[in-house]
């Protein structure tokens, strides 16, 4: 049943990354990053920074609203929250945003997330939490990058899904990041032959099957649906942003159920349910790819394709804007375009929708954004225009 | 014998499996299972979600079982500087009949050509080491 609540009550009006840093390179510590960003999502939603009430973040961000207060001339702190866990939080962050936002706990609500190794620690540990099990660093894995490598390979070897899909992500990404002149990997020509012979990192991981780390920030605005339609943007209402972890899943190690999962198993069809639309339905999507292996086990448990139709369905041409069937990650994503911990696949999920994306999807009406895969809980958010709600 | 990974302790994950360390420094390997309704619980957990039960088994497993999934690590990652040399080396995840397909992850010894999902393995305990952090580790190995 249709979540009347939440379907479509809030929307998102502002957006804005800080350029991409390469890691340690931006001179910023992350507190800065995410005033630069926050601010900036601020004009570009047409409201004032002090008007912010709400602030909501996920993951490791220490940067909370209390600390930015002085700096925005925040009037009055209301509403504020971290969702659990890593990068799979993502659309929770938002879906808690507007659930604040309609039980009037707050009126203008930032999500945002910011990372930078100046004055920092080296990111991809940031990330970890300090959250991995002797099981795991006993035994030599350490890295998300190894973590996602055993999930891929099952998925290849055990549900028979070809690895050429892993690959065509990478070559889709960075396809759609020749076009975004923000991108970190723009100057990046990836074609097969290239893949194939880049080094591993952790079989069947290549090094360009693998995000980035950089210093930047990322931010989006969040008010109410009526609100939005006096600010300056087309607004990209939300129609739904479930979370959680289907019995199987949850903290379990290396027996997790199923263990190719990306963790969506029983979340992406209360996304459906709540939002009255199906994986048929959507126009582009933001599929958040730490690694591309687990973008691939995402547009599965979406509903996308089975896993057996996995082969067919994972292609170059059908994943590329503007003609591909199902075009994603068309700002680079965290491959090529640059990694803030996922945030900025909301941003681009959102021009989609206001018709602003350096490889827009015609048309676009219903943008996806899956959130961190293979985490222990992960969320997913369905956008809409107007013509969608 | 003296237990060395207390002096170790890595504080991620759930945190419950002390047992199955301190076992592994005696030699033994062992998972743990409920008291009450017998049901394998791995990783470890303070409380059975089946039957409410608190108390566990630590029960001896046989090292025996099959690849669930593998991979090759050509990089040495920052919590694992520990294994530079061994680089590329290969982790495995053993699905195991004997604690109703509980998955226990090990490094792999001996020769690496016959790895893959479904491939039988026989697992070994190594002694704490710094390579593995202070810890005794399980390790598997293909059965030819
Ligand atoms: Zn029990």
């Amino acid at each position: 049943m249709v979540n009347t609540m939440l379907r479509g009550t809030t929307a998102v009006v502002g957006v804005s990354d800080t350029p991409w840093y390469k890691r340690g390179t931006s001179g910023e510590p992350a507190l800065k990053l995410v005033l630069r960003a926050i601010v900036s999502a601020a004009e570009d939603a047409g409201v004032d920074p002090s008007e912010i009430d709400g602030f909501v973040s996920y993951g490791s961000e220490r940067n909370d609203g209390q600390r930015m207060m002085p700096a925005l001339g925040t009037k009055e702190l209301r509403f504020g929250a971290l969702v659990w866990t890593h990068g799979g939080g993502i659309p929770g962050a938002l879906g808690l945003a507007a659930t604040a936002i309609v039980t009037g706990q707050a009126n203008v609500v930032v999500v945002y997330r910011a990372m930078s190794e100046y004055r920092g620690r080296r990111l991809r540990v940031d990330v970890a939490q300090d959250d991995t099990s002797p099981q795991h660093l006993v035994n030599g894995l350490d890295s998300p990058a190894q973590l996602c490598a055993l999930r891929s390979m099952r998925l290849i070897e055990a549900e028979g899904v070809p690895a050429r899909t892993l690959r065509d992500m990478a070559l889709a990404s960075y396809h759609h990041a020749r076009r975004n002149p923000r991108a970190i990997g723009r100057d990046t020509e990836l074609d097969a032959e290239t893949y194939e012979e880049s080094r591993w990192v952790s079989e069947p991981y290549h090094l360009f099957d693998c995000s980035r780390e950089n210093d930047a920030g990322s931010a989006v605005i969040l008010v109410s649906a009526e609100r939005a339609k006096d600010l300056k943007q087309k607004p990209a209402y939300l129609l739904g942003a479930p979370m959680g972890a289907a019995s199987g899943w949850g903290m379990r190690e290396e027996s997790g159920n199923p263990y190719w999962s990306a963790g969506f198993q029983g979340v992406a069809d209360r996304l459906w349910a709540d939002t009255g639309y199906g994986p048929g339905d959507v126009d582009v999507a933001q599929i958040y790819e730490n690694m591309t292996g687990m973008g691939v086990s995402a547009l599965i448990e979406h509903g996308f394709c089975t896993p057996e139709g996995a082969g067919e369905f994972v292609t170059f041409d059908n994943l590329i804007a503007p003609n591909g069937g199902l075009p994603i990650n068309t700002s680079g994503g965290n491959l090529a375009e640059g990694f803030i911990h996922g945030m900025s696949l909301v941003g681009e999920a959102v021009r989609q929708i206001r018709g602003t994306s350096t490889n827009q999807v015609p048309d676009a009406n219903l943008s996806l954004m899956t959130g961190g895969p293979g985490d222990p809980v992960v969320s997913t958010a369905l956008f809409a225009s107007a013509a969608a709600l | 014998m003296e237990y060395e990974f207390h002096a170790h302790r890595i504080t991620g994950g759930i945190g419950a499996d002390d047992r199955f360390w301190e076992s592994l420094e005696e030699g033994e390997f062992r998972l743990p299972r409920c008291a009450d309704c017998k049901q394998w619980m791995w990783p470890a957990h303070f409380r059975c979600g089946h039957c409410g039960s608190w108390e566990q088994l630590w029960e001896p497993v046989e090292m025996s079982g099959r690849i669930y999934s593998w991979t090759r690590a050509h990089y040495a990652f920052d919590r694992t500087k520990e294994r530079a040399e061994d680089v590329p080396y290969v982790v495995v995840v053993a699905e195991l009949p004997g604690a109703d397909g509980a998955r226990v992850v090990g490094a792999l010894a001996g020769p690496d050509s016959g790895v893959r999902c479904g491939v039988e393995v026989r697992g070994h305990i190594d002694p704490p080491s710094a390579k593995s952090k202070g810890y005794p580790a399980v390790r598997w190995s293909v059965v030819d």
